[in-house]
């Protein structure tokens, strides 16, 4: 909540302009802080791993080896076993299928529904504006976890709840982003120009709008990404999210806690994956919006 | 000014309207009769008896149609009477009552610790924009905002509660026990605080009164810390507001692990019961403290910021 300020804050005093005369390519990987170069590696890596990884490995995450119970980090067992003796590499790539799936729908679900209210908003004005911009004020002031729980009470627990749920409390940072923008954009003279030329309306939102949105709203996105996978993670963690035997991130480490003193590898392995997965969002995300900060040269 | 103050609470109370509306009709959408639970959580034998069931219905006002049933639940509401529990059969404005103590202290210990850290931290950046320090807190913040705090606090509780024995690892019991939760609570809020500490640092010391001072022959600390903090801090100060708002409620996942008897947990319980009292009269009470906060927090930035006024609010 108090990060949407800070966010929409540095958006605000940034120039849209996009610098001429770079490949498209060049401008994507050269300029950029070095945090978005890690940030992409890491990410990529984590989703071929995610992707990839049941196909090459042939890892059971449901077989259970009882004997095997608990047991450090091996050769046969990467990063040991559970308490039924499921190995916990295995589950951690199972697991994180959900929990990025779900983090990264919510995400891009509430993007297209924040920003087209967020440019409607600052396009159209009055009473549309009021209202959705009122709603954005009472839904970012209430705790998201509150809500995500109060739907998940009424609708039940299950991976399309938990979507819904993130969505309709996560879609309001990128509408008043998006508003902001769309009022800057729109007391440009270009814009006045294009009208008076009788460019349409469609024209308008597509050739201006959009490429000048396109940055900053990327870089939230990936900012809030990291946020919206600890919300899941934690959502999973109270067990309101993906349910059992479904392996998730949170939910794993949510059944660690009893084995905290014995099998500590448990806990860290799936809290790690979390931290670092966000880790390397966050960093694509600083390193778009330091791109767009910097004077150009 | 006065205008603004009571546009903001005027919306205040539409929007308080709307959620309890939502909060009112959540029985209804989860497809649960009260009058059922209410028996069956009586510990009741299964087989309801029918005339017992519409008795309570009765009593209850059940039978109304709707829009009444909502004006009676409001109007009891207001009062602060938002029936019993199902689960303690406790009025539920009184387990929202001590709840609330219990997450206030524990939110405003996290909070002293994210402004303890963070205000250091944000203008030893702010002194050197783009130097090395700032890069490093730059990392340390991004850092903070990716730890996930249901898997540090297990980590706190492995080394200073199962491996040191210095502190304990869960229950509610006197100041020992608050430090865990706290600590695992407060980094969130410290990499937030930090960034605004940072941000509003550099706007300040940029400012001609910091100049002057320098050329009255003070030294940087001293400029800092008479100068610069007071008026860095500002913003702070607002963040604060909002987020002792946010954790009073959402502080959900903590209070589970760690046993504390709070808001967040007291309404989790309420979702895991199905206790739809609890659940209503949490949520009413949870949504009211944190747009009444903000709203708060909204007329004392104008009453602070004497520029502001005249202006629109945002």
């Amino acid at each position: 909540m108090a990060a949407d300020i800070t966010l929409s804050r540095q958006a605000t005093t940034t120039e849209p302009a996009t610098p001429p005369g770079h490949g498209p390519l060049r401008r994507f990987l050269g300029t950029r802080h070095w945090t978005f170069a890690a940030g992409s590696v890491i990410f990529g890596t984590i989703l071929a791993v995610l992707i990839l990884g049941p196909a090459i490995w042939s890892l059971d995450p449901a077989k259970q080896d009882i004997i095997q119970r608990l047991k450090p980090p091996s050769g046969q067992y990467w990063l040991g076993t559970d308490n039924l003796g499921r190995d916990v590499f295995a589950r951690l790539v199972e697991g994180g299928r959900f929990t990025v799936t779900i983090a990264a729908l919510s995400v891009l679900i509430s993007v297209v529904i924040g920003v087209s209210i967020g440019i409607l908003a600052g396009r159209l004005g009055g009473w549309f504006e009021e209202i959705s911009m009122r709603i954005v004020d009472l839904l970012i002031a209430i705790p998201d976890t509150v809500i995500a729980i109060f739907l998940v009470a009424i609708f039940g627990p299950g991976h399309v709840t938990l979507i819904v749920a993130l969505t309709i409390v996560g879609w309001t940072p990128y509408a008043r982003l998006s508003r902001g923008l769309a009022l800057q954009v729109n007391a440009m003279d270009y814009i006045r120009a294009a009208e008076v030329l009788g460019m349409t309306r469609r024209f308008i939102l597509i050739r201006h709008f959009l490429p000048n949105l396109i940055r900053p709203i990327s870089a939230v996105t990936f900012l809030r990404f990291g946020h919206k996978l600890i919300t899941v993670g934690g959502l999973s963690y109270l067990g309101l999210g993906v349910q059992p035997p479904a392996p998730d991130w949170g939910l794993m480490l949510a059944a660690a806690q009893p084995y905290l003193d014995r099998a500590p590898m448990l806990m860290i392995a799936p809290g790690l994956a979390i931290f670092i997965t966000a880790l390397s969002v966050t960093w694509i995300g600083h390193g778009l919006e330091i791109d767009r900060t910097k004077p150009k040269d | 000014m006065w205008k603004i103050a009571l546009q903001r609470v005027a919306m205040l109370i539409l929007m308080m309207l709307c959620v309890s509306l939502l909060a009112f009709l959540v029985p209804m959408a989860s497809g649960s009769d009260p009058a059922r639970t209410i028996l069956l959580s009586h510990g009741s034998d299964l087989a309801l008896d029918p005339a017992q069931v519409e008795a309570l219905r009765r009593e209850l006002g059940l039978d109304q149609p709707l829009p009444m049933q909502f004006m009676i639940w409001l109007g009891n509401a207001v009062q602060g009477d938002f029936g019993n529990s199902f689960a303690s059969r406790q009025p539920v404005i009184h387990e929202i009552g001590s709840a609330l103590i219990v997450s206030a202290t524990l939110a405003l210990s996290a909070l002293a610790i994210a402004v303890a850290v963070a205000l250091p931290m944000g203008t030893l950046a702010a002194m050197r924009p783009g130097g090395r320090v700032d890069g490093g807190v730059t990392l340390l913040v991004q850092t903070f905002v990716a730890i996930p705090e249901y898997w540090l606090a297990p980590i706190l509780i492995l080394i200073f509660a199962l491996h040191l024995g210095a502190l304990p690892s869960s229950g509610w019991f006197g100041p020992t026990s608050v430090i865990l939760p706290a600590l695992a609570l407060s980094i969130r809020p410290m990499a937030y605080f930090t960034q605004v500490t940072r941000a509003a640092m550099i706007d300040v010391l940029n400012a001609p009164y910091i100049t002057a001072a320098r050329a009255r022959g003070l030294s940087m600390p001293q400029t800092v810390l008479r100068h610069g903090l007071r008026n860095g801090s500002i913003p702070v100060v607002t963040f604060f507001s909002l987020w002792f708002a946010s954790l009073l409620g959402g502080s959900v996942v903590i209070e589970v692990i760690f046993a504390i008897p709070g808001m967040g947990r007291l309404f989790y319980e309420a979702v895991i019961n199905k206790d739809i009292p609890l659940l209503q009269g949490g949520f009413v009470a949870i949504v009211a403290l944190a747009i009444t906060i903000n709203t708060l927090a909204d007329i004392l930035y104008v009453v602070i910021n004497p520029s502001l006024r005249g202006a629109n609010g945002r």
